[in-house]
């Protein structure tokens, strides 16, 4: 058991090591750059909206960026190793395959955690150089958002054990993209009468909710965030992810490599 | 160097002049045909989970709109309510542009489009998606009031207002004067006294405090007059100027409004009032300030 979950650590830093190379955490230079410049001029531009604007502006840019580099680094986990050739090597040793799929979640969940601390940092060092006073409660839509974004790396994984780098962000972005939709979804029928409600529900109830990820809303504008809703997210993400990673885990096991 | 290399020369700098006699002729119909193409529901549909963000980019767009049309556009405003309808459909909640809003939809041109029946549209909009936010009521009711000069809507909405929870203590004897006192400049001097206090710094402060300036300056011409009698009493003939006063002792600053223009006297009537080209003149309000 304690060799195992190694194994799945030594995955794991590899993983982020091989962000790390990929240049990744760039994309937290534009967002520091986003900050600085929306700092500066929101106050002249917004007519008092900066610290709002702020806040809009560094959540929407860390879920962006974040889901980003979730969908196209997620994409290449299992599939870039396959079309390499550089994963044969890896399943030569005492590697479990789902050691592996563990480890390569967890180490792109770990570097999606640092992008979004750092960034949290900028956006609560953005604000305090506005005189914004300091508002805990962001770190809820943080916390909430870092969920969906270990979803969408669930995600990117399953379709990555599946099938190409190509083919795996197609799949992903269409999954994400109808996540983001969900309300819409259930509402289709206001749209398109003709369609079944079956459809419709069990699409809904299907699909990704990345609606319920989103509190970003609700922070800004000071609504409280009671510790129980953010229970029942949390409780939803451990379990949409336990069955992605478990059917992810399950077609890789059975994925003829050679 | 060769031929084509002084065309090339040649024809950068027409690339801005030919799209600036572009924009000049085409601008104003492409920017309107934008606003009516993209409602704020379509927009809430197109970026879910991102409404608020974009929202802040239309307040963004429409403050620019209104500060270059008020310094350029000449005091033309058809994109204005568009686009204040498109923020509020993003950002239901955004108290800020409902209540800016509607001051730049009802002040009189140049300051604002003139179009108060669209403010007090965007401020029952307002208290529509926030039914207990006392401050939009508050401004409905004033607004109904000052611009409309409907003093019965007007009290009844502040009493409304008064009754929601964080209210001012003074919002129902206001609405009390205005029911009873009706246009009176007392209680247009305490509603923008109340809009002054309340505002931070901004628009709205300015707006509030060019207002409060405004009633001071119609004090200051009432006061003037009756000096103009009282002299006309006591010598039996009216003052040639505002300076004749002075110089007889009886008015003892410069006769200038709040803003140092001088007042206008006209000698045939006696009366003293603001000068047209004083930046505290404004064209008779409904609502009886005058």
């Amino acid at each position: 058991m304690g060799s195992g979950l190694n194994r799945i650590l030594a995955v794991a830093a590899n993983t982020y090591r091989e962000t790390v190379r990929e240049r990744v955490l760039y994309n937290l230079v534009l967002f520091a750059v986003l900050m600085t410049v929306s700092g500066l001029l929101m106050k002249q531009l917004s007519i008092r909206q900066d610290e709002r604007i702020i806040k809009d502006l560094g959540l929407a840019a860390m879920e962006m960026f974040g889901t980003l580099i979730a969908v196209f680094m997620g994409v290449g986990l299992v599939s870039k190793e396959i079309e390499r050739r550089s994963l044969y090597p890896l399943l030569a040793k005492p590697l479990d395959r789902s050691e592996f799929i563990l480890g390569r979640f967890a180490g792109l969940g770990f570097t999606l955690l640092v992008n979004v601390a750092v960034m949290t940092a900028g956006l609560y060092l953005t604000l305090a150089a506005t005189h914004a006073v300091f508002d805990p409660n962001l770190l809820k839509a943080v916390y909430t958002m870092f969920l969906g974004l270990l979803l969408v790396v669930a995600l990117a994984l399953l379709f990555s054990a599946l099938s190409s780098s190509m083919l795996a962000a197609v799949g992903t972005v269409i999954l994400v993209v109808a996540g983001h939709f969900s309300d819409i979804i259930r509402n289709v029928k206001q749209v398109a009468p003709g369609t079944p409600d079956w459809l419709s529900q069990g699409l809904y109830y299907a699909l990704p909710n990345f609606r319920n990820f989103d509190l970003k809303s609700r922070v800004v504008h000071f609504d409280p965030v009671p510790g129980s809703d953010l229970g029942w997210i949390t409780l939803y993400a451990a379990a949409y992810l336990a069955v992605v990673l478990g059917i992810a885990l399950t077609v890789f096991r059975s994925r003829d490599l050679v | 160097m060769s031929l084509g290399r002084w065309a090339f020369v040649l024809l950068v700098p027409v690339v801005p002049l030919v799209q600036r006699q572009i924009d000049a002729r085409l601008g104003v119909h492409r920017a309107q045909e934008e606003a009516l193409y993209l409602t704020g529901k379509q927009l809430r549909r197109l970026a879910p989970g991102f409404e608020d963000l974009v929202a802040d980019l239309y307040w963004l767009r429409t403050v620019q709109y209104y500060g270059s049309q008020r310094i350029w556009g000449g005091g033309h405003y058809q994109l204005l309510a568009p686009l204040i309808d498109v923020v509020t459909d993003l950002d239901p909640r955004l108290e800020i542009a409902y209540r800016y809003g509607a001051i730049f939809l009802s002040e009189k041109p140049p300051v604002g489009a003139g179009d108060p029946q669209t403010g007090v549209a965007i401020l029952e909009k307002g208290v529509r998606n926030n039914p207990l936010n006392w401050r939009l009521r508050q401004d409905l009711g004033f607004f109904l009031f000052t611009f409309l000069g409907d003093t019965k809507r007007g009290a009844d909405v502040l009493m409304e207002a008064a009754r929601l929870p964080g209210a001012p203590f003074w919002l129902e004897s206001l609405a009390a004067q205005i029911l009873y006192k009706g246009g009176d400049r007392e209680t247009s001097r305490r509603i923008w006294k109340g809009m002054y206090e309340q505002a931070e710094e901004g628009p709205m402060k300015y707006n509030a405090l060019a207002h409060l300036r405004y009633l001071d300056a119609l004090d200051e011409a009432e006061a003037l007059t009756r000096l103009v009698r009282a002299y006309e009493d006591r010598t039996g003939r009216k003052p040639d100027s505002l300076e004749q006063l002075r110089a007889a002792g009886v008015l003892r600053a410069a006769p200038v409004d709040p803003s140092g223009k001088p007042f206008v006297y006209d000698r045939e009537k006696g009366t003293v009032s603001i000068d047209r080209k004083s930046e505290l003149w404004r064209p008779l309000e409904t609502g009886g300030t005058q």
